[in-house]
């Protein structure tokens, strides 16, 4: 099918003002937050319905065109990189909150409604969305769906999954599927709880029930400096093992510091090896009670120095500082490649010493920032893209790291998703039968493998085949479709 | 093949751990003709491998404690007795996280974490349940609304697929994206997608502290208005539990844990909300059981917050129009259960649940038919109406397309 | 690439610069046209992506040109940058760039070259002004509105609805003494808009540097500081006008050169820049450019000294974008503000939007900009505040457009109107022609807005002239009405 005649099919659908193929347009949207992918797509299409959405999606369905969904192009995986010849669904203009249901504890959204804006419109009700990314001022609750996104208070409150009752979805051969709802446990399979995470590749949500948690009566943050990764690590490990559960535990390192304290002035204490920030909520009373327990085990980890947020204006600047380190490790290296891998966090000492052993011998330095709680690590591998070789070894430095991970027990990722970029990673963490099972989810859901192809799998399986090795080029390779890592 | 060549295959990879069935492996007066009680994740995969050369049916089984609970199954061959894949493998208490076999009993799973004053976080309702069984059933008590269920607290799943491939999801981490969560797709499957051999649960200490504030109210709406204020205070609760009994009072209890200050203040307050009469006292029985006893009609009711109400004055209303008790106790966070007795006229538990339904779907919920007589069963569709049916039917189809594990449990004739 | 690289050699869009950004996003909720549309292109990551992508040899294409041209230069994205990506800069070199080498159509070159013939130029703006408050009194204005003629020529309808009501003119003394001590010498624009239509606004702020100890020197014959033209990329004509500045105030010697107009200042404070390739003049830039303040700024760096008198009101602050995000300057304002007693200051919501003013923005593409006002009028009337202040003619203008739109009403003043009142110890005051204003609210506004507007002097917040001379309020009016 001619690329212009599904523009134009499209058009008429869904309305000229609603597609895109002017090329200076279509590059805008080559990447998503990972630049270092770039895909121009054959057409954009911006549906400002439902009906918009699934006219696209059935369209492509009948064409045998490829299609991706996009949010606010912030995803750290490569999960909207669209495809040369497909369509990318870009889901900015819903951006409705169709209902805030505070009675019930629920908000259903359109897709491209913004993390912080469900917070925002909720608070005035005494609640608030719990999963907060770090991008979350304009990151989309399609996009947390699709990707389980999880942020620094989910070592208490879980990920995106534990906080969407209901969804509704343009299932890839385009029909519209509710699952769930405002009520718990809704009976049958868990599609809902397979289809968050799945990154696009069963469908895309056209809209999003979620729950709100109530806001808790009292929030204490504490911010501690520590002469090593070491000595803050066991002050996490301490605090953990004394049972008490931090809203957030979130830890950055010498380098990481540098890059927020150039950024945003977040004014951390100078000099300090690693900087822990703990924060604790519920009731007032709990809190304040396992506040001056946290207050002890970081002295006791030799804290050099402890600040206690006074307000909400100091418990925000604490928090700036982390929130924007990703982006503002810009200012101190001109590439660099962010990492999401997870370990269990009693391991966090060992495998810290073993990053900053690799780092040393690739001759690359690494800025650590990490929800220390649930050992979920950012490693930023930062490198300079103009000196000979540096890309290379960077590359390889986030592989081995990867692979430590692994060897640990842990995952490639805790929350960015595997998109394209981890797509060749996932061997190293599940066997070819644990990976073939997978996609035996998503034949069920998209048997013409057009939705989102080439993410997450490293080897796509044809629906209705039988597993095994496969001699010679796959078919879905010849058809364009996907890549085999 | 005839059943003695069946046999001797499954005998090679069990070797004398199967045997024909007798009645007592029966589900729901449907007879199987084997009982094979594998030792390992290995052993099952090949027994279903071998199950799948032969074209058996096939139906897991833990300690029973919820064989009477689904539709009966059309047919079983097989069925496979999971107790003998157990222990925990592990207790990782500074990650808080446990990884545990199937067959293992929950209360024994408990009982070694708390060794390290750890626990998981889920309520027993059947004292002998299996990790496995519970998983495949989804139960969960009071406590969920607190710690969540299953769903939030299942990070990874280790299965036998019906070809007999063994297949792992999620991990040891309790935060992890990395490829789809079959451990969700498992959750409240009834056995029908996959055999669970080892799972990995997150694990939270055990509270230092106690305590429980309860009132007795003159009826059901009452009660869903006080524990909802309750739910929707800033007290944190771990439970609040509303009980109707089929005639006479409601009652709402509310379970407060944490430190001993934080506690102290946050029952007050609870005691505030409910009112003067209310007290502070030990858990009231309705915690750990159903309002249902084996043999009897058993219903779980899903509803929105607000919908907690309307249910309980709809159960009370209805039962008193047809003459039938029905008793509901469950959390305001709009899971209830509801019970009706044996001997009820399959007739009016129709009419019982064509109301319980309607209502419920007014609030956005449903209504299940866990569990009833025989004859009463026939009379009703147990799961109702249910969302995305056509792609559950289409996941089914991939992986089990001969449809041998627990064939006709489950929701859509699966 | 066949087609012709859309940047030449000459200041093109820094790669450099360019590159700093991550695509990290965090731009795009604070971004008006984003706010607006949604669409990738009318971001400033997107408009980022397309300079890029230009630097690579991409084509200046009509397309390419028409996202760039829709960025209102407000610069909140440079304020959310975590990345510190210059935004600023580029867009600016962009700007030039487009403007050089890529032909517009008939119309927009038109328009443009009308606006640039008139608004930079103070004296044809007087000659503008006699027949426009004629218009305005003479009751051609209401009639003409009554029509709706102006509904079809969305550009004239905005220049329209954008004129300020006008009062009489005024004239600046040259060198004004300091009162009491001298504690500094500093020169002050007068501006265009400002000068010509806003009159009053120069006159308290003369009055206000006085009272804090500084004697004011007015140059003459000063002309244009050229944010306009900076700011939509007519770089030759920007470097005159700066030149000309710095020549007058170079002339007059002061320690500081002191701006009230949120776009002028930002612009002077950049003069390095613009004339950095000019031997004769890239050090005096450079140290012209060391002496720009603020009104709001030299206050606060010099500390108040005049005493200030209660003014018990309600009031709303909106930052001027070009003082917010361009300069920094956010405190500055509050905390004068806050040294007058009684006065209550309410924050508004969405404070980093853009009101949609952006210098000829809303005249050049009134339908966003409508958009844009109403969101900032729809804002600030929810802060039930009942004086808008502002520091930039052109946000003044568009919001009372907006609001009178919405068929509101609240009063409006420059900080430093409402700082002069407080010093001079006068309350701010409604203008004395009030039946011809309440006449004029009828016929134009919704029909709600009459009842406001006497809800409001019910409520006592009347606000009265006490000052003897009628001919000096005519003149001083202190207030703009909405209406």
């Amino acid at each position: 099918m001619d690329i212009q005649q599904l523009a134009a099919r499209l058009r008429s659908e869904i309305g000229e003002a609603n597609v895109l193929t002017d090329r200076a347009q279509l590059r805008t949207y080559e990447c998503d937050g990972l630049a270092v992918h770039k895909v121009m797509p054959a057409i954009v299409t911006l549906p400002a319905t439902t009906e918009h959405v699934q006219a696209v999606v059935r369209a492509c369905v009948e064409t045998n065109v490829p299609y991706v969904a996009r949010g606010s192009g912030t995803g750290l995986s490569g999960g909207a990189l669209p495809h040369a010849d497909g369509v990318l669904i870009v889901t900015s203009k819903l951006r409705s909150i169709l209902e805030l249901d505070a009675d019930n504890e629920r908000a259903v959204l359109q897709p491209g409604v913004v993390n912080l804006d469900i917070t925002r419109a909720a608070a005035p009700y005494g609640y608030y969305f719990a999963p907060d990314p770090s991008s979350q001022q304009i990151c989309s609750i399609g996009g947390n769906v699709a990707e389980n996104s999880g942020g620094a208070h989910c070592l208490k409150y879980g990920f995106t999954t534990n906080h969407v009752t209901g969804v509704q979805l343009v299932s890839p051969t385009g029909e519209l599927v509710p699952l769930g709802g405002k009520a718990p446990d809704p009976p049958g399979y868990d599609l809902l709880g397979a289809f968050v995470g799945s990154e696009g590749t069963l469908g895309i949500a056209t809209e999003v029930t979620v729950r709100l948690m109530r806001a808790p009566e009292s929030v204490r943050t504490l911010l501690a400096a520590f002469a090593s990764t070491d000595d803050a690590g066991a002050a996490v490990s301490s605090i953990i093992g004394a049972g008490v559960i931090p809203a957030a535990i979130e830890m950055m390192d010498a380098l990481a510091i540098e890059a927020a304290e150039a950024a945003v002035q977040c004014n951390y204490p100078q000099g300090a090896g690693a900087v822990l920030i703990v924060e604790l909520d519920g009731p007032a009373s709990e809190v304040e009670a396992q506040f001056e327990q946290v207050e002890q085990h970081c002295a006791a980890a030799r804290a050099a120095e402890i600040r206690i947020a006074a307000d909400d204006a100091e418990r925000a600047l604490f928090w700036k500082g982390r929130k924007s380190a990703f982006a503002a490790v810009g200012r101190i290296s001109p590439d660099y490649i962010v990492q999401d891998g997870v370990i269990p966090r009693t391991a966090l000492p060992q495998v810290l010493r073993r990053m900053g052993e690799l780092a040393a011998k690739h001759g690359i330095r690494v800025a650590n920032v990490f929800h220390a709680g649930d050992g979920n690590l950012h490693p930023l591998v930062l490198f300079d893209d103009a000196v000979t070789g540096e890309a290379e070894r960077a590359e390889e430095l986030s592989g081995a790291i990867l692979d430590l991970c692994i060897e640990y027990g842990g995952s490639i990722t805790g929350e960015h998703g595997v998109g394209m970029d981890k797509a060749k990673h996932m061997p190293r963490m599940y066997t070819d039968d644990d990976l073939d099972t997978m996609q035996l989810l998503r034949c069920a859901f998209d048997p013409d493998h057009l939705s989102n192809p080439g993410k997450i799998f490293p080897t796509p399986r044809l629906c209705g085949e039988v597993p095994g090795r496969h001699k010679g080029a796959h078919p879905l390779q010849e058809q364009g479709l996907a890549e085999v890592f | 093949m005839t059943g003695a060549a069946v046999l001797d295959d499954l005998g090679k990879v069990v070797d004398d751990r199967v045997r024909p069935a007798g009645d007592e492996d029966a589900i729901e007066g449907v007879r199987p003709s084997y009982c094979a009680t594998p030792s390992s994740t290995e052993e099952t995969a090949e027994l279903l491998r071998v199950a799948a050369q032969h074209s058996l049916h096939v139906v897991a089984r833990g300690a029973g404690t919820k064989q009477h609970w689904g539709k009966p199954p059309l047919r079983v061959d097989l069925v496979v007795d999971l107790t003998g894949v157990a222990g925990v493998v592990e207790h990782a208490a500074g990650d808080l996280i446990t990884i545990v076999r199937a067959g293992t009993a929950v209360t024994d799973l408990q009982a070694t974490l708390a060794e390290n004053d750890q626990q998981l976080a889920l309520d027993a309702r059947f004292a002998a349940a299996t990790v496995g069984g519970t998983v495949a059933t989804n139960t969960s008590g009071p406590r969920r609304v607190l710690y969540g269920t299953l769903r939030d607290l299942l990070i990874g799943i280790t299965f036998v697929r019906a070809d007999g491939v063994v297949a792992k999801a999620g991990g040891r981490v309790v935060k992890n994206v990395a490829g789809y969560d079959f451990a969700k797709l498992l959750t409240g499957s009834y056995g029908t997608l996959g055999v669970i051999t080892e799972v990995a649960l997150r694990c939270h200490p055990l509270p230092r502290t106690r305590r429980v504030a309860s009132i007795e109210v003159p009826d059901g709406e009452v009660a869903a208005d006080l524990a909802r204020r309750v739910l929707c205070s800033q007290i944190v609760p771990s439970a609040v539990e509303v009980t109707q009994p089929a005639t006479g009072p409601a009652s709402v209890g509310v379970l407060l844990e944490g430190v001993e200050a934080g506690v102290g203040a946050r029952a007050e307050v609870a005691r505030e909300l409910l009112g003067v009469t209310s007290q502070i006292g030990d858990l009231p029985g309705s915690f750990d059981s159903y309002p249902f006893g084996p043999g009897d009609v058993g219903l779980k009711i899903s509803t929105t917050l607000s919908g907690v109400g309307p249910v309980l004055k709809s159960a009370r209303g209805v039962g008193d129009r047809h003459g039938v008790p029905v008793s509901v106790g469950g959390s305001a966070a709009g899971v209830l259960y509801a019970g009706m007795p044996a001997d009820s006229d399959p007739a009016v538990v129709e009419r019982v649940l064509a109301e319980l339904r309607a209502i419920a779907g007014a609030y956005d919920g449903t209504v299940v038919v866990l569990t009833a007589p025989a004859a009463t069963r026939r009379a009703l569709d147990m799961w109702g109406p249910i969302r995305g049916l056509d792609l559950m039917r289409r996941l089914k189809d991939q992986l089990d397309p001969e449809h041998r594990l627990s064939p006709g449990r489950f929701v859509g004739g699966i | 690439m066949p087609a012709t690289p859309a940047f030449d050699d000459h200041r093109p869009p820094s790669l450099e610069l360019v590159e700093d950004c991550v695509h990290c996003g965090f731009c795009l909720p604070t971004c008006p046209t984003y706010s607006l549309w949604g669409e990738e292109m009318d971001s400033p990551r997107g408009r980022i992506y397309l300079m890029e992508t230009g630097l690579a040899g991409e084509p200046m294409t009509d397309t390419m040109v028409q996202h760039f041209d829709a960025c209102l230069g407000c610069m909140a994205c440079v304020t959310a940058c975590p990345s510190g990506v210059q935004y600023d800069k580029l867009i600016e070199a962009t700007r030039a760039q487009v403007e050089r080498r890529h032909t517009r159509t008939v119309d927009e070159r038109l328009l443009r070259a009308a606006i640039f013939a008139l608004f930079p130029y103070p004296r044809r703006l007087r000659l503008v002004r006699g027949p426009l408050r004629l218009y305005q009194r003479s009751g051609l204005e209401r009639a003409l509105r009554r029509t709706g003629i102006l509904n079809r020529t969305p550009r004239l309808a905005a220049l329209e609805s954008l004129a300020p009501k006008l009062g009489r003119n005024v004239q600046i003394p040259e060198r004004i003494r300091a009162a009491g001590r001298k504690r500094a010498t500093v020169g002050m624009l007068l501006g265009c808009v400002q000068r010509e239509f806003f009159p009053n606004v120069n006159v308290a702020t003369a009055r206000i540097l006085q009272a804090e100890g500084c004697e004011v020197v007015v140059p003459k014959g000063q002309g244009c500081c050229g944010a306009l033209s900076v700011h939509n990329g007519r770089e030759p004509e920007a470097q005159r006008f700066a030149r000309a500045m710095i020549d007058s105030f170079d002339r007059a010697d002061v320690e500081y050169v002191v701006v009230n107009a949120a776009g002028c200042g930002s612009s002077m404070k950049e003069y390095a820049e613009l004339l950095a390739g000019e031997p004769a003049y890239a050090e005096r830039a450079k140290t012209f450019a060391g002496r720009v303040r603020d009104i709001s700024e030299i206050l606060v760096e010099l500390g108040p000294v005049a005493p200030r008198h209660p003014l018990p009101m309600v009031a709303a602050y909106h930052d001027a974008c070009h003082l917010a995000h361009a300069q920094g300057v956010r405190s500055q304002p509050r905390q004068l503000l806050a040294g007058i007693p009684g006065l209550e200051v309410r924050e508004i919501a969405d404070p980093m939007i853009c009101c949609g003013s952006a210098g000829i923005y809303n005249v050049l593409y009134p339908e966003p900009a409508r958009e844009l006002g109403d969101r900032k009028a729809a804002a600030v009337l929810a802060t039930g505040a009942e004086l808008l202040i502002t520091a930039n003619p052109g946000c003044l203008m568009q919001v009372a457009s907006s609001i009178q739109r919405q068929g509101g009403s609240i009063a409006m003043a420059h900080t430093t109107e409402v700082l002069d009142a407080s010093i001079r110890g006068v309350a701010l005051v409604r203008s004395p022609k009030r039946r011809r204003l309440v006449d004029h609210v009828r016929a134009i506004s919704k029909p709600g807005a009459i009842s406001k507007l006497r809800a409001i002097s019910k409520r006592g917040r009347q606000l009265r002239r006490r000052d003897g001379d009628p001919e000096q309020a005519r003149r001083a009016s202190h207030i703009r009405r909405s209406a």
